[in-house]
């Protein structure tokens, strides 16, 4: 095969015609599978495999929140999750009426399927049951100043992945907010 | 008694084979992968279940660093020297050619715009080493750098798409901060890098 032709033309006997030498036509490839391979390791090394994947959001323009003549939503169909330092998360429903006696359950939990997953289906269900269509879920995203980047697409993740249809991130500027940072000790601002 | 001869066989090997499948390799990896671009601060992007690919041309880049520093960069290269141009009239800076040449070349940047020809008269290696202190940004109005580089190369390219890449500790603060500039610029929408990640059961 491609041998090197070692022996070469070898002496011509004597008597002989004197012919043109005949050339093996075989190459020694294994330089060239060198280079091959070390342009393998080159490209490897200095570029990137797999291209990123985006999450669009969509921001509401700020003209648009300051228009108030759209219905409030009924807070019962909404659900409220503030993302703390830590990895923590806040989580409550407001009641539709704040008087003096109203108490609210905050939640602690976190970015596992068994927390925030959790609570997004025990949401569901109960809007499901309480208005007969769970995509009238609302869930406002209040991250505090102190979360990190990751805990905002974790959340938004999570959104994607029970299939909540409408959410929004929102400033944690309600009074309850305030009253579930302080409590939470975590600063609002 | 005679010995017995082994036939010596040559240890020459057929490498045609093999020189095929380097090769083929090669392309394949020239043909799929990208270079990896040349980053101002290294940053770790969170994953997510995303599924949307980061569109190839057009667009602008936002890179904010755990620490909360903001970079900028834009991947066209023609964008990039337009919107020099108009920085450099817009802050009264006049800069020489070679200087335009360092910012066509520059991948990501982030520093006070009215610092950046002296950043730019800096020889490629000794640009490298230097920490950049991060773009100026204030959106309680005084200083709109920002919003100027936003409006600007928008202004220059209508078709870019805005990309935020964050490291997964970034505050949510300086992200925030970031969105509020784009607001003000009536930019709504956006787009979060993250890399690829299955749904958990």
């Amino acid at each position: 095969m491609a041998e090197m032709n070692t022996s070469g033309g070898g002496g011509h006997k004597k008597g002989k015609k004197v012919r043109g030498k005949k050339m093996s036509t075989r190459v020694d490839l294994t330089a060239m599978v060198d280079l091959g391979f070390l342009l393998i390791t080159f490209f490897m090394l200095a570029t990137t495999f797999n291209k990123p994947k985006t999450m669009e959001v969509n921001k509401p323009a700020k003209d648009d929140i300051d228009k108030k003549d759209e219905p409030p939503i009924k807070m019962s169909k909404t659900a409220t999750i503030m993302l703390g330092k830590g990895d923590k998360i806040y989580a409550y429903v407001s009641p539709d009426e704040i008087d003096a006696t109203t108490e609210l359950q905050l939640d602690s939990i976190d970015y596992s399927p068994k927390g925030l997953r959790k609570f997004i289906q025990r949401r569901q269900s109960e809007v499901q049951e309480q208005w007969g269509n769970k995509d009238d879920l609302f869930i406002m995203i209040k991250p505090l100043p102190a979360s990190s980047f990751k805990n905002i697409v974790d959340a938004l993740d999570e959104m994607t992945i029970n299939d909540v249809k409408r959410y929004a991130i929102l400033e944690p500027n309600d009074p309850i907010d305030s009253l579930v940072a302080a409590r939470a000790g975590q600063s609002r601002k | 008694m005679p010995k017995v001869k082994i036939p010596r066989k040559s240890t020459a090997i057929d490498m045609t084979a093999m020189c095929d499948v380097a090769f083929l390799l090669l392309t394949f990896f020239i043909l799929t992968t990208k270079f990896r671009a040349q980053e101002a601060v290294q940053i770790d992007i969170p994953s997510s279940t995303a599924q949307i690919p980061i569109p190839d041309r057009d667009i602008m880049l936002f890179q904010i660093a755990p620490d909360g520093r903001i970079f900028f960069g834009l991947d066209d290269q023609p964008t990039r020297l337009k919107l020099l141009d108009r920085l450099s009239s817009e802050y009264s800076m006049p800069l020489s050619d070679k200087q335009k040449e360092a910012f066509r070349t520059l991948e990501v940047w982030g520093m006070d715009i009215r610092s950046l020809p002296e950043f730019l008269d800096k020889d490629p290696a000794e640009r490298a080493k230097l920490q950049q202190p991060g773009l100026t940004i204030d959106t309680l109005g005084g200083n709109h750098q920002v919003e100027d580089l936003i409006l600007f190369s928008r202004q220059e390219n209508n078709n870019l798409r805005i990309a935020i890449k964050a490291d997964k500790t970034t505050e949510y603060r300086s992200f925030d901060k970031l969105i509020q500039a784009l607001q003000n610029r009536k930019v709504n929408k956006f787009n979060l890098i993250t890399s690829a990640r299955l749904a958990k059961e």
